[in-house]
């Protein structure tokens, strides 16, 4: 891990000047940014195709069954291998992934006895899983940095401070031994605690003991005056890292299986008969997606990770028929929610409009003493953001938004009502009853219309020049009787 | 006079399955006090009836969630509470009935939220469920967090409703439960025969006059109100397993709904009070967690054992069904393998028994020796001139069979279910019996 940032440092380094990258990196904004973004496409990328297979909520479970690989990882580590119980260790990141498919795996099982449906058995395994590892933490895990706290609410906001520092020059790790000039040396009494006694007691033994001594890496060296001059450092938020490479695998990932996704995704029987595993592939997603929802759950939390997963595909959904702009718009969608998620979290929507204004309106409005200020969540707010898009999309997406069919069943209505206006006059233009059926007074009434909605239909058809008035009475012309004639034709 | 109920099939078993339920559940009590010195003092008591009494709640309407196919819509709404909560919390303090009005609220616009995607777009359930669980909760951790950064504000308790914490429900609580849930289960009553048609058929409830969509709403609405009770029992995460896990459980042991309803309830009032009960021995112990795992060794043990449905009764069907047709599939191997290779008396070599399937091969050859059908010799197997005159009758049978199926129409004679293992002879007047021989001699 620590080579691939030093890599990926060395590549930046290229670009920018060591000042202007840590001042990038420090701010938490950007590292927040960065990440969510990552996040984001990954998270895009594989939800498009749950999305379309109907598995949309297996995301959600994946998200809590991950602590329970996590928490077995962990204890099988300190337990029985006895190593250091390192909550960064790829291992646990293995045991995640292992219980992301053993969850899916449990799920089939249980549907395919044919005693309960697929959504409950699902509905059954997740929170067990999840239960079974919030005992196990509960009554064995001892460690401030796992909790299932820890793993339901990430937050990006705090990503930038938990960095890795690369140091690039000046680069001297001092080691202090006793025979080091720094070295600080005191007399201590080496058994007094052993043996309960005070150091005036005659059998206690002295010994000289170092109180500095150990490795200093270049950094902290520098920090204890060990060094004349500052190592040149850059501070790496470990995130980025991981999210990053979340995002090269799936990106890797849905390239690699393009084909064999888009067609067990819309077709699973021909995609069998193909010969493309369908099955094979299904249990190759999923693992795909417990990798990134392990990646991801410790910057946003398990939870709030399945917002990635779910709500930028369904918003593209609603915008485009093809899949390859699905797979385009998803992950725009799921990143430019990550990047006004920050301002929305630090009280700014879009960076313009703030919300302590709001809430102070409101407060004058309702008599309420709320807060007016707004320091929030914002990987939440990193949510709420996308939800925001997806409500954009439903509401104004050409094709499928609530808009657009309110002015589909608009235009539809006025057609009808052309219709019907036009076939009542073509019926009785040239009868004896024209006079009456036709005298535009009363022609309202043979429609059960009110005067107003005649006139609006009357005056879009003459506007067309399909409908004249001649002395008081509607009149087809020469065109409006054309079309009036293909329309009954249509008819039969 | 009440017009007196028709007793249902299965009524017998599901009550002694509830008084089973029962009695485990009293023996649990009587054990945990002299196996791990559990004094029941009025503090495990309060949490003990709380659990149960949420259990129950859970446990009968999650058989509609269930039974409609909506499992996962606990989840969702346990979720959507979230936001509620935190601004019941702003506007009023830590207050348990308008913390649950807020949580209701919000779960309730969720799921309206939810309905109109699903009416209005071509985006499937599972996916509007997600997009409302998330996007609630999000906005619950929101303020959540906002409220945390308040200087003010005593934050705690309220992640009781993330987790639930049993431990935590006072006298005070349990009334407000009772009044709730006995209002819930009223309105359930009342609007039983409507509930019961729009699960099963909401085309045929509509078409009979019946609001379908208020009566949905309605069921909807209590489902989200059984949910918001039960937050502080088993927390926003877990909700959807204590909803649906009883619902399942009974699911398993009856086809009538009021019977599943009835048991439903015993199964979530039990894992409620059981793990309710178990959690309150260690303080180390969370009680989401630990009632979610007994209510799935309830299910697994319904799925087990349930008789009809369950995995144990359906494998001794099975045996009992191989042990029934060995000999009769055994007999025909034998006759046709021996018709074809010098008469039906002609010996069979063992190998080709074991070629079609060794279990059954020898279960029936058992069964055959032991009826003088067969016998063994140095050369293989060979048929008796009873197991011959056997084996021709079914032969005949078989054929009459065939022949019943393709001229049944032309030749005038009686309906009948196909039972192939019967003889023909005995289920067809003689007659009739007299045409079908003649049209399967022609054929």
């Amino acid at each position: 891990m620590l080579a691939i940032e030093r890599a990926l440092i060395d590549l930046l380094l290229l670009l920018f000047s060591r000042e202007e990258l840590n001042a990038f990196l420090r701010s938490p904004q950007n590292a927040a940014t960065i990440i969510g973004g990552f996040i984001a496409v990954s998270g895009a990328l594989l939800g498009t195709f749950l999305l379309l297979r109907g598995l949309s909520l297996t995301s959600d479970a994946i998200s809590h069954t991950v602590l329970l690989g996590i928490v077995v990882a962990f204890l099988l580590m300190t337990t029985v291998f006895g190593l250091p119980g390192d909550i960064a260790s790829p291992w646990l990141i293995l045991g995640a992934a292992l219980a992301g498919v053993a969850t899916v795996l449990l799920t089939e099982l249980l549907a395919r006895s044919g005693l309960l449906k697929q959504d409950a058995a699902l509905g059954l395994i997740f929170p067990l899983l999840f239960a079974i590892a919030v005992i196990l933490v509960a009554r064995f895990v001892d460690d401030a940095h796992l909790d299932e706290d820890a793993v339901l609410v990430g937050e990006i906001g705090l990503a930038w401070a938990n960095a890795n520092s690369h140091c690039l020059e000046n680069c001297v790790s001092v080691t202090v031994t006793p025979a080091h000039p720094a070295a600080a040396m005191t007399r201590q009494c080496v058994n007094c605690r052993a043996l309960g006694i005070s150091p005036r007691d005659e059998r206690a033994e002295f010994a000289e003991v170092c109180g500095n001594c150990g490795a200093y890496p270049p950094a902290k060296a520098y920090r204890a005056g060990l060094l004349e001059q500052e190592p040149l450092l850059v501070f790496f938020p470990k995130s980025i890292t991981v999210t990053l490479l979340m995002t090269l695998l799936t990106l890797a990932f849905v390239l690699l299986f393009y084909k064999e996704l888009k067609i067990s995704a819309f077709d699973a029987a021909l995609a069998q008969s193909l010969g493309l595993k369908p099955g094979a592939l299904h249990y190759a997603l999923m693992t795909v997606v417990s990798l990134v929802a392990v990646g991801a759950f410790d910057a946003v939390g398990s939870i709030l990770v399945i917002a990635f997963f779910i709500i930028p595909p369904a918003a593209a959904y609603l915008l485009t028929d093809r899949l390859s702009v699905m797979l385009l718009l998803s992950p725009l969608i799921g990143a430019a929610g990550a990047a006004f998620g920050y301002d929305l979290a630090r009280g700014q929507l879009f960076g313009i409009l703030p919300i302590g204004a709001g809430i102070g309106a409101l407060n004058r409005l309702l008599g309420l003493t709320l807060a007016e200020q707004w320091n929030s969540s914002v990987s939440a707010s990193m949510v709420l953001m996308m939800f925001l898009f997806f409500s954009l999309a439903w509401i104004c997406s050409p094709r499928y938004g609530l808009v657009a069919g309110l002015m589909r069943r608009a235009a539809r209505r006025r057609r009808f009502e052309a219709q019907v206006l036009m076939a009542h006059i073509l019926n009785h233009q040239h009868s004896a009853r024209h006079e009456s059926e036709l005298n535009i007074a009363s022609l309202h009434e043979h429609f059960r219309w009110t005067p107003r909605r005649l006139g609006r239909v009357l005056s879009r058809l003459r506007a067309r020049g399909y409908v004249r008035i001649e002395a008081g009475a509607a009149v087809l012309s020469q065109r409006g009787e054309m079309q009036a004639r293909a329309f009954r034709s249509t008819l039969r | 006079m009440m017009p007196r109920r028709k007793r249902r099939a299965g009524d017998r078993q599901v009550a002694l399955v509830m008084l089973g339920v029962t009695l485990l559940a009293a023996l649990f009590f009587l054990l945990s006090g002299a196996l791990f010195g559990l004094r029941f003092s009025y503090t495990v008591r309060v949490v003990a009836l709380g659990g149960a009494l949420l259990g129950l709640l859970s446990g009968v309407l999650g058989c509609f969630a269930v039974l409609r196919r909506e499992s996962l819509l606990g989840d969702a709404l346990s979720h959507a509470a979230l936001p509620g909560v935190a601004i019941a919390f702003l506007l009023s303090g830590r207050e348990l009935a308008p913390l649950l009005i807020g949580a209701g609220i919000a779960s309730w616009l969720g799921l309206r939220f939810a309905a109109a995607l699903l009416a209005t777009t071509r985006i499937k359930a599972d996916t509007a469920l997600g997009i409302v669980l998330v996007a609630w909760f999000a906005a619950g951790i929101a303020l959540l967090a906002t409220i945390q950064s308040l200087p003010d504000a005593s934050q705690t308790g309220l992640d009781q409703f993330i987790f639930g914490q049993a431990a935590a429900i006072v006298e005070s609580d349990l009334r407000l439960i009772v009044l709730v849930g006995g209002a819930l289960l009223l309105a359930l009553a009342l609007l039983w025969k409507e509930c019961k048609l729009v699960t099963f058929d909401p085309e045929f409830a509509a078409a009979n006059g019946v609001s379908s969509g208020l009566v949905q709403t309605a069921l909807s609405t209590l489902i989200v109100v059984a949910i918001v009770l039960g937050l502080q029992l088993a927390g926003v995460i877990l909700m959807v397993g204590m909803v649906i896990a009883p619902a399942i459980a009974a699911r398993q042991w009856t086809r009538e709904l009021y019977q599943m309803v009835l048991l439903a309830a015993v199964f979530g009032a039990f894992a409620g009070g059981v793990g309710a009960v178990i959690s309150a021995l260690d303080s180390d112990i969370p009680t989401g967690p630990v009632i979610i795992v007994v209510a799935f060794l309830l299910v697994m043990a319904s799925i087990g054992l349930a008789p009809g449905r369950g995995l144990l009764w359906s494998r001794l069907r099975r045996r009992a069904n191989r042990r029934r047709f060995a000999a009769l599939y055994t007999l025909r191997a034998l006759y046709r393998y021996a018709q074809a290779h010098g008469g039906a008396s002609a010996p069979v070599p063992e190998a080709f028994l074991r070629g079609i399937g060794a279990g059954s091969a020898s279960l029936g050859l058992r069964q055959l020796q032991a009826a003088g059908r067969a016998v063994s010799s140095s050369a293989g197997w060979r048929l008796t001139a009873a197991g011959i005159e056997q084996a021709r009758r079914d032969q005949r049978n078989q054929q009459l069979w065939d022949a019943y199926r393709l001229h049944a129409h032309e030749l005038d004679a009686p309906p009948l279910a196909e039972d192939r293992a019967r003889p023909i002879s005995e289920l067809l007047p003689a007659a009739a019996l007299a045409r079908l021989e003649r049209a399967a001699d022609a054929c």
